[in-house]
């Protein structure tokens, strides 16, 4: 399959993204305006850092105005996590020129890592590891993810900066559930064996007393240590 | 050296896209050996997982005492569904379901 119909195929897959970015982004562009952000400098942030995690992390000392390293330390942590997941989507762009990756490179975030990442995976499951011969499908298939999910985490912001939720409470709870709702739903879908589900389960645990230890990068230090644990773990079993 | 809000901004873009395209234009198409392969996949799931949780649990650098035995409720019913049915969408459904009623409930 070429890259139009990947694209569509990846569009229709992001359908809940886009749900779950719609009340997020618009929380970020009424709290960075209720921090005295301007119009450029709220949408500059969600097109260019493109990172909700980041941008909130960094809300506060960007406009209290304090150092320059520490809103940037605090970015870097936090972006930190797109390393393995660009990491782990390589692989499965052979081929591509380096021009469209570059650009695509930008649209990386966890929800366009994960949607297509599980379907590549499945993907080369179903073909007995033969890698897929139309790498520029997968390329679309991943715009159609990361690039629509994109426009509407900007257009979401740019709404944010002028309209206040109306939600009532208890919808906004909802809404702040889909998210890490999908995410849940997706991993526990496609996992096998056990290793996994105790790295995932230790990780959603660990997180806690990461984040309250160092809200910024505690709960990252804690799922990568959990990682490189459960997967030393395996090696040394498989190995006695 | 003091910096601008617009600078800063864009310096932390620039790292942003320097952590998402570095593997992408230097790894693309290498198979990593099934151990590093598993590596990466664990990290970014742990990584996931982290954020799950503190999305779900966390505000800022509190915890939701009050909140979290509901959302944890939901999220448990969200992962049997989703296992049970094979699909994300069901499960997240549900799962949202059942915040609404605990939120309307408490």
């Amino acid at each position: 399959m070429s890259f139009a119909p990947r694209f569509r195929q990846g569009m229709k897959a992001a359908i809940p993204i886009w749900i779950a970015f719609v009340p997020s982004s618009i929380a970020w562009g009424i709290a960075a305006q209720a921090h005295g952000l301007t119009i450029g400098e709220i949408v500059l942030m969600s097109a260019w850092v493109y990172s909700g995690p980041a941008q909130f992390a960094v809300l506060v000392p960007l406009a209290e105005g304090k150092s320059a390293a520490t809103v940037l330390i605090a970015g870097l942590l936090m972006n930190l996590r797109f390393l393995p997941m660009s990491t782990a989507l390589a692989p499965f762009f052979r081929g591509v020129k380096r021009m469209p990756l570059l650009i695509s490179s930008h649209v990386v975030s966890a929800s366009s890592f994960i949607v297509p990442y599980l379907q590549f995976q499945k993907e080369r499951e179903a073909s007995a590891g033969l890698s897929v011969a139309d790498v520029y499908g997968n390329l679309g298939f991943f715009v159609g993810v990361g690039a629509t999910s994109f426009t509407v985490w900007v257009a979401g912001t740019t709404a944010g900066y002028g309209v206040a939720l109306g939600f009532p409470p208890g919808f906004e709870e909802a809404l702040k559930f889909i998210l890490p709702g999908y995410f849940a739903g997706l991993l526990v879908s496609e996992m096998k064996g056990w290793t996994m589900p105790l790295i995932c389960l230790a990780s959603v645990i660990a997180a806690i007393p990461g984040a309250l230890l160092n809200p910024g990068w505690g709960w990252l230090a804690t799922a990568a240590a959990i990682a490189i644990l459960g997967w030393s773990l395996e090696k040394w079993l498989s190995r006695a | 050296m003091a910096f601008t809000r617009i600078e800063l901004i864009f310096i932390l873009g620039l790292s942003a896209l320097l952590l998402r395209a570095l593997p992408q234009l230097f790894l693309v198409g290498k198979n990593f050996p099934d151990t590093w392969d598993r590596l990466l996949r664990y990290l970014s799931y742990a990584l996931l997982c982290g954020l799950i949780s503190i999305t779900l649990f966390m505000s800022g650098a509190r915890f939701e005492t009050q909140a979290a035995p509901y959302r944890g409720v939901a999220l448990a019913v969200t992962i049997a569904i989703a296992y049970k049915t094979k699909s994300a969408v069901t499960g997240m459904l549900i799962g949202m379901m059942l915040v609404l009623i605990f939120a309307w409930v408490r």
